[in-house]
């Protein structure tokens, strides 16, 4: 009976919603006849600067509740609670801006653009996340982060990611916070936030293009858990290297591990480790000659990667606006286009010189060479470490969260037979 | 006494009962949720299609009736269009019953002017209603589908959530405790792990290397490595081999070869290599671009562009300049001397630009393409707009003299050859004049120069501003200045030539005129010198020359026949076309000596162009390639 009434509850509503959404003008369009007069264009009056402090009181409370939640009360319903909280608050309601994985190309910029001043509430949003998570882990993915809370919670039905095929595509996440930091750094653009996927849903509108792809990252997160935070987010990049050194860290039992492997297929984003067995000896003089090939590879890739990030300057520079302009001006000028683009027939009313715009154009893309290297050094880095650290060989004697990877969601909490006996005991006490 | 377990759990029966009454109810709510998220998905994605398929057809329609109605049609077009109108279909009932009546009426008059003037009027009237209507719609159907949209996202998103919170529900009743099964031996399982996951990174790493490798061997413009200094606009070396504006390179209208043709006789054919009709009339003169010649033709109706192959004389193409944007349907009066299309074209060898009496200005690429279209303002000429065009880098100069002095309606207007935006405009303080402007490079610096009444003005190219000016000249201004032997030559109708220094900054009327004479000054033509000599011809015949460092003169020649073509230097030769197509060629120095006259047979306006062994002459109606067929 009650599930009856619940039934026709929701259908009333739901039938009363999709009423609306027929839709009508909200004002009629202007008529030419009636001398109807166009309004004045003006500009909105900017938010108030109150707000962005209410914004950064919000995320410190945020995050100082679910590390809280995350290391004190291992509620995985409270944290859930908090995380569709954020979803609304920092999604919806601020439609995901700011955010601190965009903050990092505010202070990249800021850094590389001494013009360039960015907003203590930036810095803030930036920071605040990787203060805690030097203390507490990733407490900011579990319950703070709008992009990780709308992929955490349409997963349904999550299935395993192998260990080294996730190693393999985390790789593009460095790759992207590489790019992020140089376009960022040399004024180009913003790419995390113009690729932001899920951006368009925050605004209930947005681009086709961007639509799609959130959408597709939300299917895929139905069966893989959050897929963006583990092989896309560049300051997830960031929050792993700083969770891998946490004061504190996100356990899976609350008491001494009793290998009962319960928790074994708990975690849907794959980063609970197992104990390891004895690494077979007869391997130890190969591993060992492995390691050293692979620590004499280290500098060769580091040095390749920033030669390959320097001769693709011409390519990533193409992302300046500027650049961009150059180019096409020069293949107009050259004949090899004929047409103009809004971009170019702007800068031809300008009457600025040509060979001033090429100079820029060149200057920029000096920049590139430079940032070319850097970035691409860094990548080649990353791609050196993580080749010698799965050659490592490791000792685990318990189940562990995995202090870079754990996303500290606490569904791996309830799994625990240690964790029920020891909220028993604190029921009966 | 009751035991733990009795304190802690309820009767299973009773649990399992409300569990699967909950269950059932987040199965039932997930189902509404996924329905009514499939439903609002799908009218949103149907919405978004109607929007982006649909409403740009009807928007096509739109601009095709607003092209058509700027489109003027002509008498038989416009009975024609309005035949068609269905009076159902129009919106005023008393337009409908009007139509019907002159539809009727013009079938039997169809040359009554009165019932065309207003069938044109009725025309006008029910596209302007039809446009109006079709617009209202637009915006209606944009706004209704913008708001759909806005609310079938709210929507989406409840259902969304109720998808989502009854799916999470469900799967909370129906969870599945963990089972381990029997663990593999994992010493064997984390070796091939460790061997899989340096694969993976290996693989990622070859993925990203050739990719990246792919990336850089595609041709992208390297700013270090490329050719900056290649540029849209042609070399000076590239322009002294063409004939590029009124009196070619510089406006000098002095020939690069000197290997041209001196016999020709239009009437038998001899020495013509070919001739070709221009379809409409026009006074200007023909530009030359390596194998392209181009020539304008205009009446009160048609405004056209011909291109025609140097080699045959052959029509290339021809392009309408009607109907530009700002351009008006209204009909302009000019005198018939002067013609809808007495202004030169202009060419850099990638475009053609020319501007008409009625201040449209349209730009081709060689092809033929409409690079861009557009009106300058009508022009308020007292015998029509005439002024030439002229080029300077991607510039499009154009000299808009207009009105009296007073009416601050003068200016210098430059235009990006690229697009026709206006890059520049300076206000001249000068009435309505005929004269063209020219660039030159004096004193170190790139100059226009300009003539009017009272001024005579230097501009910085670039960014329009003016260099210098002196207050020399009075009258209706027509001749073209010239730059020769570091001097200006500029001239007063009947009255006066001045020779200016072009070194000088701001007013340099009492500071920088070298000299000036009074004796044989043309009206209309423009001088020709060598740097040591002038030429100075007029209207009615009268040749004289004068040396350009003092002006002395020292000799002068009377034809005793009309001249309204310039005159022309090749090598040491004087080319001087008389308005009934006889050109004089005549060497000079201590006097006047005619070598040889040659007859075109047909009268003559505008000043020939000289190429390497060929001259373009434009007669009244045929465009003349003279030259040896070899």
């Amino acid at each position: 009976m009650i599930r009856l009434v619940y039934i026709i509850i929701g259908t009333a509503f739901l039938l009363l919603s999709s009423g609306t959404a027929s839709g009508f003008e909200r004002f009629p369009p202007p008529d030419f006849e009636s001398g109807y007069q166009q309004p004045t264009p003006a500009n909105p009056a900017p938010r108030r600067n109150i707000y962005e402090y209410v914004d950064t009181a919000v995320l410190l409370a945020g995050l100082s509740l679910s590390s809280y939640l995350v290391l004190r009360t291992r509620s995985r319903r409270a944290i859930l609670a908090l995380c569709v909280f954020s979803l609304f608050y920092f999604g919806f309601w601020r439609k995901g801006c700011v955010c601190p994985i965009g903050a990092i190309q505010n202070i990249a910029l800021s850094i590389f653009d001494r013009d360039y001043a960015v907003p203590i509430t930036v810095m803030l949003f930036f920071l605040l996340p990787l203060v805690f998570t030097l203390f507490f882990g990733r407490t900011f993915c579990a319950a703070v982060c709008p992009l990780g809370a709308i992929q955490d919670l349409v997963v349904l039905r999550p299935i395993s990611v192998p260990e080294w095929l996730e190693g393999g595509l985390r790789m593009f996440a460095y790759v992207y916070l590489a790019a992020a930091v140089l376009f960022a750094a040399t004024g180009s653009a913003f790419v995390i936030c113009r690729y932001d996927p899920f951006i368009s849903f925050f605004h209930l509108s947005g681009n086709f293009h961007l639509l799609i792809l959130g959408a597709c990252f939300l299917l895929v997160g139905v069966f893989v858990g959050r897929p963006y935070c583990r092989f896309v987010c560049p300051y997830g990049v960031i929050l792993r290297q700083l969770s891998r050194i946490s004061k504190w860290k996100v356990a899976i039992t609350p008491e001494e591990c009793i290998k009962c492997r319960l928790c074994e297929d708990s975690c849907p984003f794959g980063a609970i480790r197992a104990p390891t067995a004895d690494w077979p000896a007869h391997d130890y003089n190969k591993s060992k000659k492995r390691l050293a090939f692979l620590i004499i590879l280290l500098p060769v890739l580091v040095f390749s990667s920033g030669w390959i990030g320097y001769a693709l300057r011409p390519v990533t520079s193409r992302v300046h606006a500027t650049v961009r302009l150059a180019d096409r001006v020069y293949l107009e000028e050259t004949g090899q286009a004929e047409e103009t683009t809004d971009a170019s027939s702007a800068f031809r009313g300008t009457g600025k010189d040509i060979q001033e715009l090429y100079a820029e154009a060149l200057d920029i893309q000096a920049g590139f060479g430079l940032g070319g290297w850097l970035a691409g050094g860094f990548v080649g880095l990353v791609l050196a470490g993580k080749l010698i650290a799965v050659s490592l060989r490791r000792r685990r004697t318990d189940y562990q969260a995995d202090r870079a990877g754990c996303l500290a969601c606490g569904r791996c909490f309830e799994y625990c037979p240690q964790e029920h006996a020891k909220r028993k005991l604190a029921k009966d006490n | 006494m009751k035991t733990q377990t009795d304190n802690n759990y309820k009767s299973p029966l009773k649990n399992t009962e409300v569990t699967r009454q909950w269950y059932h109810t987040a199965v039932a709510a997930a189902v509404i949720g996924g329905v009514f998220s499939l439903i609002a998905l799908e009218l949103m994605v149907f919405n978004y299609f109607q929007r982006t398929v649909a409403e740009p057809k009807r928007e096509e329609k739109l601009e095709a009736l607003k092209i058509q109605l700027r489109q003027e049609p002509n008498d038989q077009q416009l009975i024609s269009r309005i035949q068609e109108l269905d009076s159902q279909s129009v919106l005023d009932p008393n337009l409908a019953k009007e139509l019907d009546v002159l539809k009727t009426k013009i079938r039997d008059n169809p040359d009554d002017q009165h019932l065309l003037s207003r069938l044109r009027s009725l025309y006008v009237q029910i596209r302007q209603d039809e446009i109006r209507q079709l617009d209202f719609q637009i915006r209606k159907v944009r706004l209704r589908r913008w708001d759909f949209s806005s609310r079938g996202s709210f929507l989406l998103l409840g259902s969304v959530v109720v998808l989502l919170v009854g799916v999470k529900s469900a799967a909370s009743y129906k969870k599945k405790l963990p089972a381990p099964q029997p663990q593999p031996d994992r010493r064997d399982e984390q070796v091939h792990k460790a061997i899989r996951a340096r694969w993976a990174i290996t693989v990622a790493i070859v993925v990203l290397g050739s990719t990246a490798l792919l990336l850089i061997n595609r041709a992208w413009l390297d700013f270090g490595a490329a050719d900056m200094q290649v540029t849209s606009y042609p070399s000076p070396d590239e322009i002294s081999k063409n004939w590029p504006s009124f009196r070619g390179p510089g406006g000098l209208g002095i020939s690069a070869y000197t290997n041209v043709g001196a016999s020709w006789k239009g009437t038998t054919g001899q020495g013509i290599i070919w001739k070709s009709k221009v379809p409409l009339p026009g006074h200007n003169s023909p530009i030359v671009w390596d194998d392209r010649v181009f020539v304008t033709g205009a009446d009160p109706n048609m405004r056209e562009v011909y291109c025609f192959d140097a080699l045959s004389g052959r029509l290339l193409w021809k392009r309408g300049v009607m109907n530009v944007p700002q351009g008006t349907a209204e009909p302009l009066e000019v005198m018939e001397d002067t013609g809808y299309a007495a202004s030169t074209a202009v060419t850099d060898g990638r475009w053609v630009c020319a501007i008409f009496a009625t201040g449209d200005v349209g730009c081709f690429n060689f092809d033929g393409k409409k690079v861009w279209a557009g009106n300058v303002g009508t022009p308020d000429s007292a015998y029509g707009y005439a002024s030439s065009l002229a080029m300077y880098r991607n510039l499009l100069l154009i000299q808009y003299d207009q009105g009296g002095a007073e009416d601050e309606k003068s200016k210098l207007i430059a235009l990006d050859t690229f697009t026709g935006r206006t890059v520049w405009e300076t206000k001249r303080p000068v009435p309505n004049s005929w004269s063209s402007p020219i660039v030159v490079e004096a004193a170190g610096q790139p100059q226009i120069i300009t003539c009017g009444d009272p001024w005579v003005i230097a501009y910085n190219p670039t960014n329009g501003t003016e260099i210098w000016r002196a207050k020399c000249l009075g009258g209706e201004i027509a001749s073209t200045p010239i730059y020769a032997g570091e001097l200006i030559f500029v001239i007063e109708p009947y009255t006066a030539m001045v020779a200016i220094r072009p070194d000088g900054k701001g007013d340099v009327t009492k500071t920088h005129i070298a000299w000036s004479i009074d004796d044989g000054t043309p009206d209309i033509s423009c001088p020709v010198s060598n740097g040591e000599l002038i030429f100075l011809l007029t209207t009615e015949g009268l040749l004289t020359c004068y040396k350009t460092d003092d002006g002395a003169k020292l000799w002068e020649h009377d034809f005793e026949k009309n001249f309204l073509a310039s005159p022309s230097l090749v090598g040491d030769r004087l080319y001087l076309l008389s308005d009934k197509g006889v050109m004089h060629i005549a060497d000079f120095g201590t006097e006047y000596k005619e070598l040889t006259t040659c007859e075109l047979g047909e009268d003559c306006y505008a000043s020939p162009a000289f190429m390497d062994g060929r001259i373009y002459i434009r007669g009244k109606e045929n465009l003349y390639c003279i030259g040896s067929r070899d």
